[in-house]
């Protein structure tokens, strides 16, 4: 459905240029839910961009639905009031100057061939009905809630019923609770319309519960793509480790090795675990062994195995509590049920799952 | 490269090479604003600039048997009183009047934004009354009321005081032509310190107070320096403004015998009993644009830091008011002397003398005379051709410059940029004199008609790239984005939503330069012909004619046509700033 390749695009700075995009190659399937997911400056949005047409690539091309809208190599740039998507802004972007019914049916009126007025009034109204909208028909742009601009910003970008639906951080704009409110809308939106998306976040948690496909960037490229679940179980790279979820690391060294799993002494606490590897490492060789939070059981007694840490610090969250616990230089995060308590100072012992370790060369 | 990735449907559609968003459409509309704009701005002036590098003087740069040569600046810089008597004259007309101007504009913008004195809104409106005036309606109206001999003052002083002969007022000379002008300027500059005194946040004074220091310490400490961005701007403008100024020099100043830059390159260009010569006004014209472009370059750099300071602070801001108390009525009196002098008695003098000027007999007979002259009606007719053809032109070129210096990136923006707010430094007799050589040069035809007016008003397309800026800051460009994505071509993009969400400041725009046109009297001076008088150059040809009454005559119906205007640009005024 939609196809990218090796796209680059650099920008002229005060200081030479700023190389945003080194070579970007993704794909989607008609129907699927493509999420470009990293930190602010890391060349999504620009990506976003390209496809959209607002920025000519440097290099690369780009089709949407088997139509080539971008291919340097012949010269070719559609712009993008040529191409068959629909945009939601951060921002929201719906025009002031026009009540919502306007708004949804701008896509509409300045296509061309021309529609009739009846049918242009169907669309909008179905669009509207669409996200829940459609008795705000009359009602003036700036007298909406952010909600309910975010719902007339979908409504326009799918008025048009596009090939592509590009959504932009759409969801940043909104408070938490809604936030999480609106994750569900969109996705059952985006599930009953069929249309294939192409969604761009800094937010690792919708990532990981919309997409079919996560793909985590940084510094212009695309460090690792696949279904959430593992990507953020099997991290290629401590990048992706840190940016989904915290990541706790703890020195080691290998003691031996062999089918897909590897002994590791850790350098803090001198405790021997077995875990999973998946490059070939031998005995001696110094690695990181990186665990999640969720895959540690933080015990305020001494229990077989388990690590002798300090409690440095306990963040009190509500549904659950943070425990920072120090280990030789090393701070740990580990999550606690929130009926635990401990003070700072006092000793706590953990159990890292073994199964669910990563194991890095250590850089 | 591997680009088909669905070979299946694959149909490659770009039908035309890479085009960008513009469109043709867009791209003509961009490249006629940029080319009018060097038109409009950079042609006349490098008319100017090579006519005074060349000679011999009484002929145009081009014509056959003209040179290159330096004589023209050697002979005005060193063979005549440029340098001894109009350069002094000048600093000593700009400087002294901008004091006043100052002065009088600060005094009447903070009594009336930030103290608790009576009657504010009504002393705004009657402030402001005298900027849509045309300067040489004041200037008449104050040589009316003070002329040492049969100035209303004057006589009236006399018979109070029991004196004898001429006097004691005399505005001919130049404290009255520094008083004339410094008051003639207070309305524009007291808008500008107006709008800084009521955008600047209270909390700033409130932390000032809480500090422990006296409201004085806090006035010296924390009002004066937050402000100096937004005052000193407007100082800058002034100094500009008072350099161009023509009018009062030219009634004022020139029955006594001084003469300043503006009435010496006009007398240049018109002398008695020669041919006009070009090369000398040029290279007089030559000095006093590099001084106007030099503080231009300082105005723009404190207006960039005054848009930042504006920006930090936001708006909505209700600033507290101080008690006058006991100074109430010495601030009433201040403010009534001024709206006396300013606007009241020369509104006054004018209505009566165009009753009562002309004979013994109070009477029409001023208006008869008038409307049988044939060149009254024409005058009408000019005056609001030329005024709204040239607002409506550059409202709209100076929007197009505005949203494609901000929105575009190409090569020369920079310049463009430069060029598009060039305008605000260039004196309007240097203007005048310089599209008049072009347009001798280069003859299209229009030479000695309307529509050289036209395009000679038109230079001040600052006002509108100002105006039209600051509107596209805060539209977000994410909203002309959603709508190329929506499929919308560059004319639906601008026509749909770009132009309606700039309409107010365009309406502005078109209001203000209107004004401006309305006032213009430089220019349509330089330029005049039988066909293109404007009002305001009939009302200085009655008036050096001696027609006094009909001279007041179309100076009354100025006024009567500029009173409704007020309250129009009042509410705009208000409403833009929030504080309606």
């Amino acid at each position: 459905m939609l196809t990218v390749r090796g796209l680059t695009k650099s920008y002229a700075t005060a200081d030479g240029s700023f190389q945003a995009l080194k070579g970007i190659d993704f794909e989607i399937p008609a129907g699927g839910f493509y999420t470009l997911l990293g930190e602010s400056g890391c060349g999504k949005s620009t990506t976003l961009r390209c496809v959209a047409g607002l920025e000519e690539p440097d290099g690369g091309s780009i089709s949407i639905g088997g139509e080539v809208v971008t291919d340097t190599a012949r010269g070719l740039h559609a712009p993008a009031f040529e191409r068959d998507i629909g945009l939601v802004f951060q921002s929201y972007a719906i025009w002031p100057h026009m009540d919502v019914f306007a708004n949804v049916a701008y896509p509409l009126k300045v296509a061309r061939p021309r529609l009739g007025a009846p049918e242009i009034k169907a669309r909008v109204l179905e669009a509207l009905r669409l996200v829940g909208m459609e008795d705000f028909a009359g009602r003036q742009a700036t007298k909406l809630s952010g909600g309910q601009q975010q719902r007339v910003a979908f409504a326009r970008a799918l008025v048009r019923r596009p090939k592509l639906l590009l959504l932009d951080e759409p969801l940043s704009n909104l408070d938490a609770k809604l936030r999480e409110q609106m994750r569900f809308e969109l996705q059952e939106l985006i599930r009953r319309t069929g249309v294939t998306t192409l969604y761009v976040t800094h937010d690792q948690s919708e990532a990981l519960a919309m997409s079919d496909t996560v793909a985590v960037m940084s510094a212009g490229r695309i460090v690792q793509s696949g279904a959430p679940r593992e990507v953020y179980g099997q991290p290629d790279n401590r990048t992706v480790a840190h940016f989904l979820g915290s990541a706790n690391f703890l020195r080691g060294r290998v003691i031996e090795a062999g089918d897909g799993l590897a002994t590791v002494v850790l350098a803090e606490g001198a405790v021997e675990i077995r875990v999973p590897s998946r490059v070939a490492l031998s005995a001696g060789a110094a690695v990181d062994v990186i665990f999640r939070p969720e895959d540690v059981t933080t015990h305020l007694d001494p229990a077989g195995g388990a690590i002798e840490c300090s409690v440095e610090r306990v963040v009190f969250q509500g549904g659950m509590s943070e425990y920072q616990l120090r280990l030789g230089s090393t701070l740990l995060r580990t999550v606690v049920h929130p009926s635990v308590s401990a003070q700072p100072g006092d000793r706590a012992w953990i159990a890292i799952r073994p199964e669910r370790c990563i194991l890095f060369a250590a850089g | 490269m591997a680009v088909q990735a669905e070979p299946a449907t694959a149909v490659p559609v770009a039908r035309r090479r890479r085009r960008g968003q513009l469109g043709w459409v867009g791209g003509i509309a961009v490249t006629f604003a940029a080319l009018a704009a060097l038109y409009l701005v950079m042609a006349p002036l490098l008319a100017l600039l090579s006519t005074a590098f060349r000679g011999p003087s009484d002929l145009l740069p081009f014509e056959p048997g003209a040179h290159w040569t330096v004589d023209n600046l050697l002979e005005v810089y060193l063979g005549t009183n440029l340098l001894s008597t109009v350069l002094p004259s000048t600093a000593i007309f700009v400087l002294g009047s901008v004091v006043v101007t100052f002065f009088t504009a600060f005094t009447l913008a903070w009594l009336v934004e930030r103290t608790d004195l009576p009657w504010r809104t009504t002393i705004f409106t009657v402030i402001l009354f005298p900027l849509l005036v045309p300067g040489i309606v004041m200037a008449f109206a104050w040589t009316l009321l003070f002329a040492p001999n049969a100035g209303w003052v004057n006589v009236a002083l006399r018979a109070l005081l029991g004196l004898e002969g001429n006097g004691p007022i005399d505005i001919f000379s130049m404290a009255g032509l520094i008083l004339c002008q410094g008051i003639a300027s207070v309305p524009f500059v007291f808008l500008l310190l107006g709008a800084a005194m009521r955008t600047m946040n209270p909390s700033l004074e409130e932390a000032s107070s809480a500090s422990g220091a006296r409201p004085i310490t806090t006035f010296f400490r924390v009002t004066l320096p937050v402000l100096r961005p937004g005052v000193l701007a407007p100082l800058i403008l002034a100094i500009l403004v008072a350099l161009e100024q023509f009018e009062m020099p030219l009634i004022i100043g020139f029955p006594a015998r001084i003469n300043v830059f503006s009435t010496r390159l006009y007398f240049d260009l018109n002398p008695e009993d020669e041919l006009p010569a070009y090369g000398k006004a040029a290279a007089v014209a030559l000095l006093f644009l590099v001084a106007a472009i030099a503080l231009l370059l300082v105005y723009n750099h404190l207006i960039r830091r005054a848009e930042r300071f504006v920006t930090v602070t936001g708006k909505g801001y209700r600033p507290t008011r101080y008690a006058l108390g006991r100074w109430r009525v010495p601030a009433l009196a201040f403010v009534g002397f001024y709206l006396l002098v300013a606007a009241l008695l020369p509104a006054v003098v004018l209505v009566w003398t165009s009753f009562a000027g002309g004979s013994n007999d109070v009477g029409l007979d001023a208006y008869r005379t008038l409307l049988a002259d044939n060149r009254f009606w024409p005058a009408v007719r000019n005056t609001f051709v030329v005024a709204g053809l040239s607002a409506g032109l550059i409202t709209l070129i100076g929007a197009l410059l505005a949203w494609q210096i901000l929105r575009l990136r190409f090569p020369g923006r920079a310049a463009l940029d430069v060029v598009s707010f060039l305008s605000i430094g260039i004196p309007a007799v240097i203007t005048g004199f310089a599209v008049m050589i072009l347009h001798l040069t280069i003859p299209i035809g229009i030479y000695g008609t309307v529509w050289i007016l036209v395009l000679a008003y038109s230079y001040r397309l600052a006002v509108s790239t100002r105006l039209s800026r600051a509107a596209l800051i805060q539209i977000h460009p994410e909203l002309e984005e959603a709508s190329i994505a929506s499929g919308g071509r560059w004319l639906d993009t601008i026509g749909r939503v770009v132009l309606p969400l700039l309409a107010p400041s365009l309406m502005a725009s078109f209001l203000l330069l209107f004004i401006v046109g309305f006032r213009e009297f430089t220019i349509p001076m330089i330029l005049q012909s039988q066909d293109n008088w404007v009002l305001s150059v009939i009302m200085w040809k009655l008036q050096s004619d001696r027609q006094t009454a009909q001279a007041a005559a179309v100076g009354t119906m100025i006024l009567l046509f500029v009173a409704p205007v007020i309250f129009v640009l009042r509410r705009q005024l208000l409403s833009r700033q929030g504080d309606a």
